[in-house]
């Protein structure tokens, strides 16, 4: 009984995560579709979870120089204020432009050397603990 | 009123304005927890073949090869050979020639098949050769990207987790082996730095090592690709700015053709 108790709990907590990556997932692909209009074709993958406030997360990138590039994220908390920014393999800011929208947030590059760089992202502030996000990214 | 409004809005701007946190002009990478680090991120082929249009106007079609392979039913073949044959797609519609999109997108499936991940693919394969019919082209990339990504979250789910790692391999060294052959007939320095992946490289001869697998880690194909990549790894690795050589491409050019000519017809 025991241990049907503790996988019903499991699987109640593994449902709303699922829920909460996939909102955040949601919005991430909203935020990237006004750029499907500029020509950038957005890249089915997509990289996400949850961050307590002021945590960091890198996701690494092989980028191209020719290619232009957003990175668009999206959180499922409304009042959460998250960012992303994106640096070189050094570590030097890379970003051409980079803002937020609500609960959206975008950087910019055009890579001046092709190779690795880093989208980092991060929670400002938010209402609750943890907050879900997604990354997407489109190129032209 | 009016001024205490004024006041109260000016106040929450400020509040705004300060919350915002300034952006570092630079950060320690190293200092990053590796836990906080994901994956190296593998890019589409049509990300590079996108860079390929704006430098000239390759030759897409010459580009294509005469057969998709052989299925030899066994898994890490399979898995490297859908790998190759979705980077085939990219090709084929860089080509604009729906006729081989929609071959491809049947061999697709027929692969997906034998490694039991079908039903993942099956809608993909369908809008690939409804829109190659419609020649719309940016749709039909989006779908083969989609396939890649489908299969390998399908392999994901099935635990086959390494295998969907040999899918990426599979479509790296076919797309590696067209961008090179394309860089060789005009070289440039500009086209050779596409081949900066050192992070990339890396990530792929991590994932190979790692094989927990070990009737996957000792399978031919797999020993021969772990053999390729370690062999390019120094020629586009150089983080002192050297230029990637004329010479460098080509034999880049050649090690990754053995190797697709290999897995698509399963003898290392």
């Amino acid at each position: 009984m025991k241990k049907i108790l503790s996988i019903l709990l499991l699987a109640a907590a593994a449902i709303p995560l699922y829920a909460y990556v996939n909102d955040a997932l949601s919005f991430a692909h909203e935020a990237a579709l006004p750029f499907v209009k500029e020509g950038f074709s957005v890249r089915e993958d997509a990289w996400g979870g949850d961050l307590g406030v002021k945590d960091q997360q890198a996701v690494s990138s092989q980028l191209f120089k020719g290619n232009d590039y957003v990175f668009c994220l999206g959180t499922d908390i409304a009042k959460a204020v998250l960012t992303v920014h994106l640096y070189d393999a050094s570590g030097k800011l890379a970003e051409s432009k980079s803002w937020r929208n609500g609960r959206f947030a975008f950087a910019r590059i055009s890579p001046a050397k092709t190779g690795t760089y880093y989208a980092i992202v991060s929670v400002e502030k938010s209402p609750v603990e943890r907050s879900g996000w997604a990354l997407v990214y489109a190129y032209k | 009123m009016t001024k205490n409004i004024s006041l109260i809005l000016a106040l929450l701007c400020l509040a705004t304005s300060a919350s915002a946190q300034p952006i570092p002009d630079s950060i320690d990478l190293s200092k990053f927890p590796a836990q906080a680090v994901d994956d190296v991120v593998v890019p589409v082929p049509s990300e590079i073949f996108a860079v390929l249009d704006k430098l000239g106007s390759p030759n897409w079609r010459g580009e294509l090869r005469g057969s998709l392979g052989k299925n030899t039913g066994n898994r890490a073949q399979v898995a490297l050979l859908l790998g190759t044959v979705i980077a085939e797609g990219f090709i084929a519609v860089e080509a604009e020639d729906a006729g081989r999109v929609q071959e491809i997108g049947r061999e697709v499936l027929v692969l997906a098949e034998a490694i039991n991940v079908r039903k993942a693919v099956i809608k993909r394969s369908k809008s690939i050769t409804e829109k190659a019919d419609a020649k719309e082209w940016k749709s039909v990339r989006s779908e083969f990207d989609g396939a890649l990504q489908d299969v390998r979250g399908a392999m994901r789910e099935l635990g086959d987790d390494e295998l969907a790692q040999l899918v990426s391999i599979g479509g790296w060294l076919r797309g590696t082996e067209v961008l090179t052959s394309i860089v060789s007939k005009h070289y440039s320095p500009d086209g050779a730095e596409l081949l900066f992946q050192p992070h990339l490289l890396d990530y792929f001869m991590g994932k190979l090592d790692g094989l927990k697998n070990t009737r996957l880690g000792k399978d031919d194909l797999v020993v021969k690709t772990r053999k390729t990549i370690a062999a390019i790894r120094p020629l586009i690795g150089r983080d002192d700015g050297t230029k990637i050589s004329a010479d460098a491409v080509q034999r880049i050019n050649k090690m990754t053709a053995e190797t697709v000519a290999a897995i698509a017809s399963k003898e290392p």
